[in-house]
Order: structure tokens, then sequence, then C-alpha cells
């Protein structure tokens, strides 16, 4: 609950120095910029700047420090949309909607859509996080190997959603992707499909490979085209447009407020966090909604729905961070180098001694979401320009940048090696009609599940009465069937009533 | 309830931090170039910091053992090195540039740090140990543990036993009792072919434990066995000892694998237990190193480096601001450090056998 105390601390330290809040500006620009750059990580803006916080006093360098991580968490939705390109894991599912919305032309509704869902998942987040902070980070350090299983076989059925024209090739593309993604050494040890290549030791490459697959890929079959849009008349930026995406996402509370709920607790759990959240908000999503067949193809509330969870990812991983000191990911955990340089040192201790800060902390974060939405406003208006740009420019400056980026994430050409690799896989799969995202999902899960299956093992001995010991994971896989099982059966229904509609029309 | 005014003064503690060259110091501009490597969660980094001598650049990279999920940025070494570089830089006068290597358990960070020519214009900050040894054991690295030559490793850490604060075993007694009845009957959580692994097998030796029937449960890194092991989800959990002091209030610490008491922890050592003789590995020994060549081929740019970590390492100023973040300072010197890495490289050689996949 609310420690009204605190909260009054709170707003002491925030209107201590008015000159903090001059670096919320140009901490998201900086973060939007970066985040919108094929393949630098939220951690690596964040990690270039740190070093100048520290001659900062406390208040600018943690408003500075978040206000990058709260950018970047938007800007990697730009390329997603307008290139479908995830410049990050967590933009994966942006690209479903997000593109397809660009080709056709909405590409300023779509950046519109992405930016509320961000602005509003943010929000929300925190708006949580301000209650909750304390049974979150419980529940968190609660979680086993079963129930982060359940979650990993959650995110899988959104395979069931990718498979495109055929279910067998669908499944097919989506295990063949959690085969890729158990290469390396596994948590017990052991080494698999390295090759002898020191370089995937670590396994694949996960973002520079899902450039290749998603963004490379579809740069490759565009080659015969000019523009991204090929009508001319939709090729104009549209403030107006962007406007209209806005309200739009307004119409869909339900829809945010689950991603954002999603968004929160998976993104708290250390490590898993928004590259799985945003995968299980739109799955969910897909399936609840009545026109769930037209998405992939460009429907908003898919966007909606990606972004509303990656965006409140964020606040979950602070919420881990703020209550254990546990960094749930890169960024967290250069925030908490930051808050030592201050000689604040995170740990269950901290949130019970310094409640003013964290609220300090989520208030200062209520404030760079609302400044997000102008600020991306202005960025997204300009990044739109790209659909202006002759394919015959951008398609190989797109790939440049790719290349660089991939370069940037593992500091040695395995990064490129790799982009280049998955690029001719996911052509040939296009070419050939098998669904690339359901690999890059199966990429990201396929460690995680494996991983996690092992752990299960090694604690229960292969017991299934361990299952009775788990009420976490039960409480997941049950939340998960009747969530599937609800949708077959409304889905049922409107096809029986669409069925006796035609029936009495004839 | 301290007044704002006071709270001010606690977490923004004017200047604090701020560095100042002293008399006779670099004037120059402090350069940072951090380039990030994948979320390598759990694994482990290699920082590589260049500096420009009078000459022409130089650099100085490292190997950063990462014991939380966000493995490359933010784990100690990583910490460590960009903590340390500022009053490194101004002790060796010329500014550095700090770059990141991460996977393959250091190996990566390693292999180019070896690549990299030896001519002092390259410093190494690692976790020599356990990860050089680990390297050559279990992976066929290209270099020898005699290849590196430390400077200083104030960083040493220790395995501990702990448990759940919430959880019904009370004492390190409790966990011998039990698993000597049933070596299945906890469920332990622990890095695979880890310093932690091997004391956990002298550890059921030394108390009569059946070794082949311990319930292991491996992560990938220190971070997320700490967690399972504060949340209760493994019953005791094996793992380096500082990166449980922030979680201190979830934990009961049970054993202490060291000679002494360390960090405050109320449980026994391990020669308490098993007597002054007992068995122990060593846990991560991190610091700095250069290439052993560079004794040889430029032995004034040797003495260089190591009078400036030596001085940088005893500046007031650094021991605070490192101290502020829990970060080692000691200056312990090459012969101490080079002397722990080779006995704990012995003793995992040793028992290679266990290394090998879990």
């Amino acid at each position: 609950m609310l420690d009204f105390s605190a909260l009054d601390g709170a707003y002491g330290i925030l209107t201590s120095s008015w000159s903090a809040w001059l670096w919320l500006v140009p901490g998201l620009i900086i973060g939007l910029v970066f985040g919108a750059m094929p393949g630098i990580s939220i951690t690596m803006a964040m990690a270039i700047f740190l070093p100048i916080t520290l001659y900062m006093d406390f208040l600018p360098a943690i408003v500075f420090l978040t206000s990058i991580y709260t950018g970047a968490g938007f800007g990697g939705s730009v390329p997603a949309v307008l290139m479908n390109i995830p410049g990050t894991s967590s933009a994966v599912a942006t690209t479903f909607d997000g593109y397809p919305m660009a080709r056709s032309g909405r590409h300023n509704q779509a950046l519109g859509v992405a930016l509320a869902s961000s602005v509003i998942g943010t929000l929300s987040s925190y708006v949580l996080l301000l209650f909750l902070i304390v049974p979150v980070s419980i529940i968190v350090l609660k979680l086993g190997p079963l129930e982060m299983f359940a979650i990993a076989v959650w995110g899988l059925l959104l395979l069931g959603s990718l498979s495109g024209s055929s279910v067998w090739r669908g499944l097919l593309a989506g295990v063949f992707g959690v085969l890729l993604g158990t290469i390396g050494m596994n948590t017990a040890g052991f080494i698999r499909g390295t090759m002898g290549v020191p370089w995937l030791l670590d396994g694949i490459p996960a973002i520079p490979a899902m450039m290749g697959l998603l963004a490379a890929s579809q740069l490759l079959n565009l080659i015969n085209t000019t523009y991204l849009i090929e009508n001319e008349d939709d090729r104009k930026i549209s403030f107006a447009k962007i406007i209209e995406g806005v309200k739009l996402t307004l119409k869909y509370p339900t829809i945010i407020f689950r991603g954002a709920t999603i968004g929160v607790i998976v993104g708290a759990i250390p490590g898993v966090g928004s590259s799985i959240s945003n995968l299980i908000s739109y799955s969910e999503t897909r399936r609840n909604a009545p026109d769930g067949d037209s998405f992939g193809s460009g429907n908003p509330k898919g966007v909606i729905a990606a972004e509303s969870a990656n965006s409140s990812s964020e606040g979950g991983a602070m919420a881990t961070m703020l209550a254990l000191g546990i960094p749930g990911g890169g960024a967290t955990a250069i925030l908490l180098a930051a808050f030592a340089m201050h000689n604040i040192i995170g740990g269950p201790q901290f949130i019970a001694q310094n409640r003013d800060i964290v609220y300090a902390i989520i208030f200062s974060n209520f404030a760079q979401a609302i400044m997000l939405l102008f600020v991306g406003l202005v960025f997204v208006y300009l990044a739109a320009s790209i659909v202006r740009v002759p394919l015959r420019f951008l398609i190989p400056s797109v790939l440049v940048v790719s290349t660089f980026g991939s370069y940037a994430i593992l500091g040695s050409l395995a990064g490129p090696i790799t982009l280049f690799i998955f690029a001719i896989l996911g052509w040939a799969m296009v070419r050939y009609d098998y669904p690339v995202a359901a690999t890059v999902v199966g990429l990201l899960l396929g460690s995680l599940l494996e991983q996690n299956i092992i752990r299960t093992w090694q604690i229960s001995r292969g017991d299934i009465g361990y299952l009775l010991e788990r009420p976490g994971a039960i409480f997941i896989l049950l939340v998960m069937v009747t969530s599937v099982t609800l949708t077959a059966v409304t889905k049922h229904r409107r096809k029986k009533a669409l069925a006796a509609k035609d029936a009495a029309e004839s | 309830m301290p007044t704002v005014g006071e709270r001010q003064r606690r977490i923004a503690p004017q200047g604090k931090y701020r560095i100042t060259p002293r008399s006779g110091g670099i004037h120059e501009q402090d350069t940072y170039t951090p380039y990030d490597t994948q979320d390598c969660i759990g694994r482990n980094c290699c920082i590589v910091c260049r500096t420009r001598h009078p000459a022409r650049p130089e650099r100085l990279s490292g190997a950063a053992d990462f014991g939380c999920r966000p493995v490359q940025y933010g784990g100690y070494n990583d910490r460590l090195a960009r903590a340390f570089a500022p009053f490194l830089q101004e002790a060796i006068g010329q500014p550095l540039t700090i770059v990141n290597r991460g996977g393959g358990g250091a190996l990566l960070g390693h292999s180019y740090f070896m690549q990299q020519p030896d001519d002092g214009y390259t410093i190494l900050c690692t976790s020599a140990a356990p990860y050089l040894p680990l390297n050559i054991l279990t992976q066929d690295a290209p270099f020898k543990i005699e290849d590196f030559h430390m400077i200083n490793l104030p960083s040493r850490d220790y395995t501990l036993m702990a448990t759940s604060a919430e959880s019904d075993i009370q004492s390190v007694e409790d966990v011998v009792s039990r698993l000597k009845a049933d070596a299945g009957a906890l469920s332990i959580g622990i890095q695979p072919a880890s310093a932690d692994l091997v004391n956990m097998m002298l550890f059921a030796d030394a108390n009569g434990i059946d070794r082949s029937g311990l319930r292991l449960v491996t992560y990938d890194g220190g971070g997320p066995a700490r967690n399972a092991t504060a949340g209760g989800v493994v019953d005791i959990g094996m793992v380096g000892g500082q990166g449980f002091i922030p979680l201190g209030e979830k934990v009961r610490p049970l054993l202490v694998f060291d000679d002494a008491s360390r960090d405050g922890w109320t449980s026994p050592n391990v020669t308490e237990l098993n007597g002054a003789d007992a068995q122990y590995v060593a846990g991560s020994q991190r610091g700095w190193g250069v290439h052993a060549s560079l004794l040889e081929k430029h032995p004034d740019r040797y003495q260089t480096i190591l009078a400036a970590i030596e001085s940088a390492s005893k500046d007031e100023a650094a021991i605070a601001s490192l101290k502020a973040q829990d970060l080692a300072t000691d200056w312990v010197g090459p012969e101490a450090s080079n002397k722990a890495l080779a006995a704990t490289a012995k003793v995992m050689t040793q028992h290679i056998d266990l290394l090998k996949g879990t």
C-alpha cells in the first residue's frame, strides 16, 4: 500500500532540483535514436552515457538514465513498423502487424498506434508498480523452472497464429527455431551443435539472427519494387493520421490493460522480460479478438497488444531491481551501477529504507511517459519519411546499418556473419512459403524451454507429483488452458451463428 | 524520517565522486567507448580499455564474470573496470577506452585479449579464476595460464552455501545429516563446471555424502542460482558469496568456503566444519592483467602499467569510490595474485572430471 510520508519525501526529492528535469528530454531523444538503430540495444545506449552520470547528482543521473531506458523502449518499434526490423527482441510482435500496416500505406497510423500504446503501457505499468511493487517482487523470487516452462509454452502458443497458409509448415518452422535456440552450452554444461565454433558457445546471437530472418529476407524480396509503399498517394507523411492512430488506440483499453498486466508480471522475471511478454500479449489478443484472422495482415490491435506489453515490461524490470536489487536485464544492471555510484545499494532493504526514492523514480517515469508522447510524435513524424525513400537507396542503407548494428552487438564478425546466414535462410523460407516469424519465436523461446525443462527434471527427479507442489505453475497452465478453450468455444459459436445466418438467407 | 534536506545530502553527496586531477596529473578529456555484447545472461564478458600513450593509442582489455542475468553489462568486472578506469587513467597519464568482449564463459574475451599485440597497449580486467583454468581445462582454449600475468587480483570471492531465510534448514549440520541419510534429499542450486561445484563435491567427500546421488540443479549464472536460493525454489544454493550480499535478508548462510569469516556472514567456515586441512577451491579472483610476454619484451612499459595500477589502487579517492560500490581495490600485487591463480588452477586440474558436464 501507499506510504504517504514517503510520497511527501518523493515530492521533496523531485522538486529539490528543477535542473534535473532538463535531462529528461535529451535522455528520451538519445533513447529514441539509439533504440531506432537496428542492433543498438537499450543496454548499449545506457552504458555509453553511464560515465557522464558519474559527474551528476543522484536525481539528474537517474532521470537521465531512465529517460534513455524509456525512449529506447519505444525507439525499437520504429524500424519494426517501417522496415520489419525488430531492433530488439521485445519488438518482434510489433512487426507482425506494424509492418503490413506500413506496406499498405497506413504507416502514419501504425506509428501513432505504437507510440500511444507505449505511452499508455508505460504509464499503466508504473501505476501498477506504485501499488504492487512488493507483491510483484515476492512472486518473482518464488517462480521456479516449472512456472518458467509454463510461461515459455504460453509463448509458443503463438506459433499457431503464425502458421500462414499451412499449419504444418508453421509448426515445422517453429520447431526449427526451437532447435536453433538450443544450440550452444546448455544449463547442465553440455555443448551441442556448435560445430566447434566458439562464437556459438552462448547460442546463436538472437538479434542478428532476427534481423536477418525478418528484415534482410524481406528487403531481398523487395528488390524489384520501387518504394516501400507502392501507391504514391499513400506515401504521404501526415501528422493528422499519426494523431488518428493515437486516438484509435484509446478505443481498446482492454487490450492495453491486458498487455500492461502481462508486461509487468512477465517483465519482472529476471532474464525473460519484454522479449516474451510482447509475444504472449499478441497471442492472447489475437485469440480473443473477433477479427483474429486479420491479425498478421495489418490489424492495429496487434500493434497495440505488442507495444503495450513490451513498454510495460520496463516497469516490471524496475520492480525487480528496486525491490530485490536483482537486475532483470542489461538496462537495469546499468541503473544499479548508477545507484551504486551514488552510494545507494539496491537490495531487499533498499525499498524499506528508501521508499521515497522508489516513489520518486516511479513519478519521474510518469513524467517521462507523458513527455514521450510529445517527443515521440516529432520523432515518428520525422522517421516516417523513410517510406518516401526509393528502395534502391533504402535497401542497401538498411543492410549496411543492420550489418554495423550486428557487429556492434557482438564486437566481432560473428554478428554480420550471423546476419548474412539468416538473411539467406529467411529469404529461402519466404520464397518457399514457410513463416519466418514462427522460426524467430522458436529461436527466442528455445533455450528458455530447454533450460527450464532440464531444471524441472533435476529438481523433481522426474516425479510428476512435483507439479502438485507448484500451485503457481498449475495456475499459469489453468489460465492458459481456459484461454485456449474459451477461444475455441467462441469461435465455434461464431461459426455456427454464421452458418445459421447463411442458411436463413438462402 | 529524515528531512528532505538531510536525505538530499545523503543521496546526492555533492562532489563526492568528482575526480579532480592531482597536481601534475593528466588534464585530458576522459573518453569511454563501451561496446555492448549480446545480453549474455549469466555468462562472462571481456572488457578492453584502450589508452593513449604518448607515442600512440594503447588498450586495456578484460573479461567480466557476470553473476546476474544482464551478463555483459553491469556484472562485477564491468562495474570494476568502469569505476576504476578514471583513477587508472589519471595514474597512467592517458585516457582509457573500455571495450567489452563477452561470451563462452569468458573464452571469447580471453582469446580476443591474446590476439592483441603484447606491446603494453592492452590491459585485461577479468575473473582470472575460475575462468582461465576452465577455458583451458574444458574448452580447448588456444592459450595457457602462463600466457597471462596478473598484476593485481583484489577481488577474492568464495563459495557460500546458503538457504532461503524461510527454510527449515537451520545450519550446515542439518544439511550434512539430511544428505548423509539420503544424498538426494535436498535440491542444490549450482553452476555447472564451476569452482562451486568442485567445492560441493569436496564437501560431500569430507562429510561422507554420496556425491553421485546429489540432486544438482544447474543454472547458467550465479544470479539466477542465488534468486532460486532466496525464493526457496531450490533447498540450498552453492554460489559466489559476494553476490549474495544484496540478498542478505532473504537468505540464511550455512557455510563459507574459506579459512576466515567473510563479509559478515554468521555461518561457520569450512575449516571449522571439516578441520584446518579441509580442501576447498577459492572462488572468482578478479582484477587486472597483461600478456606474460610483455615483461620480457617491454619491461619499461610493464613497469609503467604496474606502477599505475598500484598507485590507483592505493588512491584514497579510488578506494572511497569503489568501496561505495562494493568493489575491491586492495593492492595484492603480481606475486600474490599469480600465486593464488596458479593454486586454484592446480586444484581445478585435479578435479577436471567434475568440470566437464554435470
